[in-house]
């Protein structure tokens, strides 16, 4: 998987310029509900992984999320 | 499970909105939002504006007022009434039933069924099936389905995540027998294991309402709510939408010997215009064919988001003609109901003011 892309994607979703693989997602300003609900809607449409409720509220960092993404490709 | 209905067909579907309409431009300063989030905000969920009883206004009123008119009219008349079901989550009382309240003013016969049922996103389909069932034994032709909430009620005004999106409605449905076969197909899915992914907590007799249930509490950076306001869990539902719902409507298509070409509308359950948008695309449908702007107009009002979808957007043709349609409703339970018939011609299909 692409992980520059996913970080592309998730400083659009948050609306800053960058997003790096270590940058806690909680710290960004727009990190909230509908920023949750935006990431689990990338998840399935690009990269056609669903992903949960509870594996959501685990991750910490971009990285993170690129890990779970490519756990769950598999 | 699923099941099939024959001999039976809707008559006539009236929606009925609160005169009052807000916009979200006029209204997202009450959320605390700064105007980068509320643009966000605004364009992900496609906001614009909402009808919102006014206080002392019940779901009950605005059903009372489609089915007045439906009499008034002279398409439906007292005599043929032969069950009344009111499918709500925001009933008048804890009791009586509202079916027998409606009855009352309206002074219906008694030789009728009144029939209430705590639905919500599934609620119009729930009703649909509870009608067709009692058409075989009401001693009379017709049965009235209303649909009704006033789910502004079942919020803070300042809550930013779900009030903007929530709208008051109510609807008014007729199901009768008819001479064709017209074969109804219904698949039906429950699972309460996740009953607490939406729920009001607090209120009726798991948790009394007190004075600590109507505290309200931050959930989220400036979002208040008490434990008498419906709770949301937003990446559950979003996966149960994704998830479920889709692979629903293949099993449906495949019972009915139907295809996504050979249906021509797709009216579905509105929770908002993203997440129709993205089961969709997940189901290669159109959205010319799976219309998902009622939220936008009405806001989410929760088992009438179908009524108003058939009467928003396909009256004109309804009023006409048949037309093969797939309806689905889905959430709270949770539960998840879709139906694939013919409907129409209808006698009415409108949307009125209350």
């Amino acid at each position: 998987m692409d992980k520059i892309k996913l970080y592309e994607q998730l400083a659009e979703i948050l609306d800053v310029e960058q997003v790096k693989a270590e940058d806690v997602l909680g710290d960004f300003e727009a990190w909230d509900s509908l920023a949750i609900l935006s990431v689990l809607a990338l998840a399935d449409s690009k990269y056609g992984v669903a992903i949960k409720a509870e594996e959501i509220r685990s991750v910490v960092s971009a990285l993170d999320l690129a890990s779970l993404i490519e756990a769950k490709k598999k | 499970m699923k099941c099939i209905f024959k001999n039976r067909k809707i008559s006539s579907v009236v929606a009925v909105v609160p005169k009052e309409e807000y916009r979200f431009d006029d209204e997202y300063p009450v959320f605390k939002l700064t105007e980068d989030k509320a643009k966000r905000f605004k364009k992900m969920m496609s906001l614009d504006r909402h009808r919102i009883a006014p206080p002392g206004v019940c779901a009950s009123d605005l059903c009372q007022h489609g089915l007045q008119h439906l009499l008034d009219e002279g398409i439906l008349k007292k005599e043929e009434i032969g069950a009344l079901i009111f499918v709500s989550q925001t009933p008048d009382y804890t009791m009586p039933p509202t079916s027998n309240v409606i009855q009352g003013k309206l002074g219906l016969g008694r030789e009728m069924i009144c029939l209430d049922i705590n639905q919500g996103c599934s609620g119009f389909l729930l009703g649909l099936m509870q009608a067709f069932l009692l058409l075989d034994i009401a001693a009379l032709p017709k049965v009235v389905l209303l649909n009704g909430d006033t789910c502004s009620k079942q919020t803070d005004r300042c809550n930013r995540i779900s009030y903007p999106l929530t709208g008051d409605a109510g609807s008014v449905t007729i199901i009768e027998r008819c001479e064709a076969e017209n074969p109804i197909y219904v698949d039906v899915k429950n699972d309460g294991s996740r009953h607490q992914a939406i729920m009001i907590p607090a209120g009726r007799y798991r948790m009394p309402s007190t004075s600590e249930t109507l505290k309200l509490k931050e959930v989220e950076e400036g979002v208040v709510q008490n434990l008498e306001h419906v709770h949301m869990d937003g990446a559950a539902i979003f996966s149960f939408t994704m998830e479920d719902v889709p692979p629903q409507i293949d099993e449906i298509l495949e019972f009915s010997g139907d295809t996504r070409d050979s249906i021509e509308h797709f009216l579905f359950h509105q929770p908002n215009p993203f997440i129709l948008k993205q089961m969709a695309d997940k189901m290669r449908i159109p959205l010319t064919k799976l219309p998902n702007n009622i939220v936008s107009l009405y806001g989410n009002c929760s088992s009438v988001t179908i009524p108003l979808n058939i009467t928003h957007n396909c009256s004109e043709q309804l009023l006409r003609e048949k037309s093969r349609v797939c309806m689905s409703g889905f959430g709270v339970g949770l539960s998840w109901i879709s139906m694939v018939m013919d409907l129409g011609p209808l006698a009415a299909s409108k949307i009125l003011e209350y």
